[in-house]
């Protein structure tokens, strides 16, 4: 009899102290807000672009966090959907059909043609159109992020979506596509 | 234990770690004195700080003398580039750059006079100079680093911290390279003169001159200019290290001077040290004591490929292809043409390419010089490249990563650090080109960080727009309360006049509607003046907004019924209160009027001879209204993309917004004409068929019809260079298609419509559009349409031919002009009726005009 | 023509994969020849079959793996791979012996993990262990060192031995002559009598042993030892491996020794007996499963040290190289991971 009693008693400090303990881990450890929000917001492009159906990056990464779809969102192309497929260790998904080739773009005004309409600087989620309205607009390359958003706005569709350009600076080293000239050798002409 | 200074004094030398020997070939290059090449015809200067920190001074054309300053800028790290010789700029343009990528960069191309003409050149001494001054004639010479980074020197001379060690780099440890051992052995006071004025600038405790120990003349040398120099003689010493590469490596190098490492990440200033090329010292020299800029250098051309191997002056901007070929270069089969030495330099695919100031050495070898083309193989893990890394990284790891393409491992393993030297690809025994791979890793890392960095910044730009926006908002809301509250303060003494301003507001609304469809000007212009044009602007929005309405609702019901006068009477009665069916009726109507005009416009087609009288004063039109119609124009095709858009995802047409297309369409003819030739006459038939097109549902008609329009304007421009008497009845029967394009527009504006050249009523046709454009385009197809107007009417007063067509047109005109004055609900009937009327008389008009050119 | 565009550098040494497994496999032939003095022909026969399934089976997977057969066996790694198992096993150990270990040593151990360069274990050592493990008997059974043997074996008896063809009468004329002259190894023996009570120091006395080491093995892994400077000599290895492997041995060796040299072996015993030499400087120096920085090394090369020790002292089986090399080759990894050197400008390594 006394070892029912004992056995419960045992148990029951038990529970007491890892109780106590779990209370304790849960105050000293708690987490403010969602990590995972964070970190799937940290993955996403940042063009604010809307393109998946939520006002910018954030709203998506917490839909992400709760559950929705990874493959929405084309400026972050295949690499994005991988990194967070890794993330919150779901399966990755093929991106959605209007997912473009991940290729970076940035906006150009045809500025002879703009008629200072100001729909696109309305439409840029970053404030990378500059202009008044009546007076010619253009986009503030470094600060565009090839979102597409000004392009539909434009009443005289004048922004077209270039692809960044390689320069120098932004070269990959990618030797083999550079283009040689060809020329002849004296050893070839000898050899003809 | 010594200091640092003692220890310096006395030559000790460190360890660097890894390195290698490769064969040091310098023989070949070194025999002789340095020498000059025949000056080059052509020479290209790339001017690559343009558009960003400078601007160009000279334009094409202009004759420019040997050390003149090409750019002109501002900023720390800006450099000045100057013409190498005397002659003019032929081109500036994008050019083949001498960089590893041979990317295109601006440039100007120098055609030389052969003159060689300086510029007026000012050679101080120190003495007269301040230190500012100093640096900035440094700056102004365009002094860059000469032993291949080409970092700008006045920066490295005008340190934020104290300079206690200067290093003159003498090392020149890559194979072949012999241009800084001949300019020792050559030039050694003018060296130590140059290096006096970083004395001078710097005040360094210590001055070493390293060199290595395969130059033991330019060593003997240096050491007997120091002897000669009036420089203090403790501080400055030659120091001769062992062979080793890349002991010429900045941070090896301080390294084995000092046995100090550069911090990761850091610059040497930071340890107190500055280390100078030798070459750089001597354009110092140059540029204060005589005044000249940077415009040539000392180039090894070396290899065994080269019939007369040397060390040349070369001005900068000499094409690597002209250089090679004052020496004989006679090229083999997969040739390399190696910028820099066999370490370290990258082979040219251009060699139509400039010489730049960091442009130590052309290396020209023959197949059996360098390493045979081998493929790669699979890394043992040997571990040789990592004994020879000089800055001790793991290289096998580093490939491991970054073929892997994980390159923020890659980055963990420190990828930052390596200096590109080679040294693991030499000793590889799996011929891995383990640098091409880092430097692949190193670029990806760079633009992966630049990414982020951008991310970064649309974030913040992105919660700036939205916290605006927000502000916008509640001041709106702020300031509409405020309104309100003085409003009604207010009432009680203006209360009249708000039911006025009310009433007012109603009447010109309704103003408005009619004005819509209303066919003459004189309402139209009434009502505009009439009413507040904020307010049309609102009628307008509405419309707008209520024409999108009625595209997008849902049309599942047909009707055969009189669209066009439900619609009409739908619109004056309730203020363009669009019903579903009828819209859709219309739209349906609208289509297959559409295709039948486009029928029509080919039966015209070979009415050339009628169309020409139009065309005539269409083309009179058309120059004018160049910049307008091409804005017109650029709606007008964005409009017709949507309308595609539009039509492949809905069948119905937006019934009110096909009036809109009246406007662009015809400015598009416009600009088609004008783009084309710009005499390209404009025809009323051609007006109609892009409209035709936009009302049309398929984009297949549309194009069809725009090709169509394109022939007969052109088949007209040939027709309007033959004859130049205007056919009297060409008008009118060049006016039918466009006709039954109005009546796709559900207004009666067709009839008026068909009169469009010889009136000048037509001028409302746009304004009925403005209810519906945005009315900034409006406007602007409004000025063009009322430009047309006025010279359609200048024409028809001076056209005799005109009389009956005239005439009836008048006559119908008054009619019509009778009906919409009368706007009002209950005589929107008649208007109708009148419509109708007008339309058979035109119709009449076309037949007989048809019957008559018969 | 064409320019041709490379990345830099544009020169590079001549040494190449190929050139060092050639060296590394030339470098075997003192040993070899020492050791078929000693044991007669079989290791030389052993050693035509090895190479010749090594290449077989190199070429087959390439085949199957759509490579380039001829760039893959001019790497010579399968040679290497081939003569180090051929040296290892018992000279007249059965022919399918050495096939099955070939064939899993090339297939297994190396292709099915990627190839040259890719592999976790060493090939021959892990196809030791296999055959050690399955074939206990035929992978114990050493001849005799001939110079104390009863009978020679000469190419004929080996050749039959190997080939196992045991009904034929001149076979079992042989036979009878090979199954006098196979007995333990010195190792074993040391191990077997030092079970049975019987003191290092009596076990000594036996003919197996001469002095201070065994009788022909002392020779035969002096000519490793030969071999392997030779190797260092030429760069072909790094001394970090050997060395530290030798020290750690002896280190632990002398250890117990000093305390009780009667119930452990001496140093020079385990130096220079059973395959320490060719472990040190042949096996264990296999690039691709040992760790590649110079601390590393070291590391790993004690490690093993201590381990054939250990194996040898406490473990079950008389020689511990194997072993001692295969455990290595599981911690590589982990010691490049955690011994990495400090780079330039850094502070620590990490």
């Amino acid at each position: 009899m006394t070892s029912i009693f004992i056995a419960i008693a045992v148990l029951s400090l038990l529970a007491l102290v890892f109780g106590v303990i779990l209370g304790f881990a849960s105050k000293k450890f708690k987490v403010e807000g969602n990590p995972v929000i964070d970190q799937v917001e940290a993955l996403l492009p940042q063009t604010q672009c809307g393109q998946c159906g939520y006002p910018g990056c954030r709203p998506y990464a917490e839909a992400i966090a709760n559950g929705d779809h990874i493959n929405k969102c084309p400026p972050g192309g295949t690499a994005t959907m991988e990194k967070i497929a890794e993330l919150m260790g779901v399966d990755e998904e093929p991106l959605n059909a209007e997912a473009q080739s991940a290729v970076k773009k940035v906006a150009y005004i045809r500025e002879d043609e703009c008629i200072g309409c100001t729909k696109c600087i309305q439409a840029c989620p970053v404030d990378a159109i500059l202009g008044a309205g009546k007076l010619m607009h253009t986009v503030i390359a470094k600060d565009c992020t090839g979102c597409d958003l000004c392009v539909e706005p434009c009443p005289v569709d004048c922004i077209d979506m270039n692809p960044v350009e390689t320069t120098i600076q932004n070269w990959d080293w990618k030797l083999n596509t550079i283009p040689v000239k060809v020329i002849h050798s004296e050893q070839e002409e000898q050899a003809c | 234990m010594l200091t640092l200074l003692e220890q310096l004094d006395k030559g000790f030398l460190w360890q660097s770690p890894g390195g290698i020997h490769p064969p040091q070939l310098k023989t070949l290059s070194n025999q002789s004195a340095i020498s000059r090449l025949p000056l080059a015809k052509r020479f290209i200067v790339p001017v690559p700080l343009v558009g960003e920190q400078a601007i160009l001074t000279v334009s094409v054309g202009d004759k420019v003398l040997k050390g003149q300053a090409l750019t002109e800028g501002s900023g720390f790290t800006y450099l000045p580039v100057h013409a190498p010789t005397s002659g003019h700029i032929i081109a500036i343009e994008q050019h083949a750059s001498n960089h590893a990528s041979a990317l295109p960069i601006l440039s100007c191309v120098i055609e030389a006079d052969g003159l060689d003409t300086w510029c007026e050149l000012t050679s101080n001494s120190l003495e007269q100079l301040s230190k500012t001054e100093i640096l900035s004639k440094i700056k102004q010479a365009g002094i860059a680093g000469m032993g291949g980074a080409a970092f700008p020197s006045h920066v490295k001379l005008n340190p934020a911290s104290e300079i206690d060690l200067v290093i003159i780099n003498g090392i020149e440890c890559e194979p072949y390279i012999t241009s800084d051992d001949r300019l020792m052995r050559d030039h050694s006071d003018e060296i130590l003169a140059g290096v006096g004025i970083i004395h001078h600038l710097l005040n360094p405790q210590r001055i070493i001159i390293a060199i290595e120990d395969n130059k033991p003349e330019a060593a003997k040398n240096m050491q007997a200019a120091i002897e000669r120099s009036s420089l203090p003689k403790g501080q400055i010493r030659v120091t001769v290290i062992p062979t080793k590469y890349p002991s010429g490596g900045e941070k090896q190098l301080i390294q084995i001077i000092t046995g100090k490492e550069v911090p990761s990440g850091a610059i040497p200033a930071q340890l107190g040290i500055v280390v100078h090329n030798v070459g750089t010292a001597y354009a110092i020299q140059d540029a204060i004591y005589h005044g000249k800029p940077l415009v040539e250098r000392v180039v090894t051309l070396t290899g065994e490929n080269i019939a007369k191997p040397g060390n040349y002056w070369l001005p900068l901007g000499t094409t690597v292809a002209d250089a090679l070929q004052a020496v004989d270069f006679k090229p083999s089969t997969q040739q390399k043409v190696i910028v820099g030495g066999p370490m370290m330099g990258y082979a040219l695919a251009d060699l139509d390419v400039p010489i730049l100031k960091g442009t130590n050495c052309l290396l020209v070898p023959s197949p059996e010089e360098i390493a045979p083309d081998t493929t790669e193989k699979a890394c043992i893990r040997c571990g040789e490249c990592a004994v020879a890394c000089p800055a001790l990284l793991l290289p096998q790891q580093l490939f491991w990563h970054a073929k892997a393409q994980e390159y923020d491992k890659a980055a963990s393993f420190n990828l930052k650090d390596c200096i590109e030297c080679g040294c693991c690809s030499y000793v590889c025994p799996s011929d891995i080109p383990l640098v091409e791979y880092y430097r692949v890793a190193k670029s990806a890392l760079k633009t992966a960080a630049e990414e982020k960095h951008q991310a970064e910044q649309a974030k913040i730009r992105f919660e700036a727009r939205l916290q605006r926006l927000e502000d916008e908002k509640n001041a709106r809301e702020a300031k509409a309360k405020e309104a309100a509250a003085k409003r009604q303060a207010n009432m009680k003494s203006s209360d009249k006049d708000a039911v006025a301003a009310a009433m007012a507001r109603i009447a010109a609304k309704k103003a408005q509607a009619e004005s819509n469809t209303s066919v003459s000007e004189a309402p139209t212009v009434t009502t505009q003046t009439a009413i507040d044009p904020k307010k049309a602007a609102v009628n307008a929005a509405i419309e707008r907004a209520k024409a999108k309405k009625a595209a997008q609702a849902d049309t599942s019901n047909v009707k055969a019924a009189d669209h066009t006068d439900a619609l009409l009477d739908n619109i004056n009665a309730d203020d363009v209160k669009t019903d579903d069916k009828q819209a859709k009726v219309a739209a349906a109507i609208a289509r297959a009027k559409a295709k039948k005009a486009a029928q029509a416009n080919d039966v015209i087609s070979s009415q050339t001879d009628a169309i020409t009288g139009s065309e005539h004063n269409k083309d009179q039109v058309t120059p004018p209204d160049d910049k307008q119609a091409r804005v017109a124009a650029a709606v007008a095709r964005a409009k017709a993309k949507k309308l595609a858009q539009a039509a492949a995802s809905s069948s119905a047409t937006d019934p009110i917004a096909t009036p809109d297309a009246n406007v662009p369409t015809e400015s598009t003819d416009a600009t088609d004409a004008s783009a084309d030739h710009s005499t390209e006459p404009l025809t009323p038939s051609n007006t109609i068929e892009p409209q035709t097109a936009d009302s049309s549902v398929s984009d297949k008609q549309a194009r069809v019809a725009a090709a169509v329009a394109k022939a007969k304007a052109k088949k007209l421009a040939q027709v309007a260079a033959g004859t130049s008497a205007t056919d009297p009845i060409a008008t009118p029967d060049a006016n039918v298609p466009t006709e039954s394009t109005d009546a796709t527009d559900a207004t009666d504006a067709s009839a008026d419509h068909s009169t469009e050249p010889l009136t000048p009523s037509n001028t409302i046709e746009p304004q009925t559009a403005d209810s519906s454009v945005s009315d900034k385009q409006a406007r602007v197809a409004a000025a063009v349409a009322k430009a047309k107007a006025k010279k359609l009417a200048q024409v028809a007063e001076d056209n005799q031919d005109q009389s009956l067509e005239n005439q009836h047109n008048e006559q119908h005109n008054e009619q019509h002009t009778e009906m919409s004055t009368a706007l009002s609900p209950e005589q929107a009937k008649k208007a109708k009726v009148a419509a109708a009327v007008a339309k058979a008389k035109a119709k009449k008009l076309a037949k007989s005009a048809e019957q008559e050119e018969q | 023509m064409a320019f041709k565009i490379a990345s830099s550098p544009h020169v590079s040494t001549s040494l190449h994969t190929n050139t060092v497994m050639k060296r590394v496999a030339l470098c075997l032939i003192p040993g070899l020849v020492v050791q078929s003095y000693y044991f007669g022909f079989g290791t030389l026969i052993q050693l035509l079959l090895a190479v010749s399934t090594a290449y077989l089976a190199e070429a087959a997977v390439m085949k199957l793996r759509n490579k380039n057969i001829k760039a893959t066996l001019s790497d010579n790694s399968a040679l290497v791979t081939a003569v180090l198992l051929a040296v290892a096993i018992p000279p007249l150990a059965p022919w399918w012996l050495i096939v099955i270990g070939t064939l899993f040593a090339i297939v297994i151990v190396k292709q099915l993990y990627g190839g040259l360069g890719n592999n976790v274990f060493n090939p021959a050592m892990a196809a030791y262990v296999l055959l050690l493990i399955s074939f206990p008997v035929q992978m114990t059974s050493w001849i005799a060192p001939q110079t104390i043997a009863l009978n020679h074996a000469d190419i004929l008896s080996s050749l039959f031995s190997i080939f196992e063809f045991r009904h034929s009468f001149l076979a079992e004329h042989f036979q009878l002559s090979i199954d006098g002259t196979t007995m333990a190894t010195p190792l074993d023996t040391l191990k077997t009598d030092l079970s049975m009570g019987l003191t290092t120091t009596e076990s000594m006395t036996k003919p197996i042993f001469s002095g201070m080491a065994a009788e022909g093995w002392f020779w035969v892994n002096m000519a490793y030892l030969i071999g392997g400077a030779i190797m260092l000599k030429l760069k072909v290895i790094r001394w970090h491996i050997s060395i530290a492997i030798l020290a750690s041995l002896f280190v632990c060796a002398s250890f117990g020794y000093l305390i009780s040299p009667d119930t452990f072996v001496s140093p020079l015993m385990h130096l220079f007996s059973g395959g320490t030499m060719l472990a040190a400087f042949f096996i264990a120096t296999d690039p691709v499963t040992a760790a590649t920085s110079p601390r590393g090394r070291l590391i790993f090369g004690a490690m093993i040290g201590v381990l054939i020790y250990v194996i040898r002292t406490f473990g079950g089986y008389p020689d511990a190289v194997a072993f001692a090399v295969l455990l290595a080759n599981m911690c590589a990894p982990f010691i490049d991971y955690y011994v990495r050197p400090r780079s330039y400008g850094h502070r620590t390594g990490n």
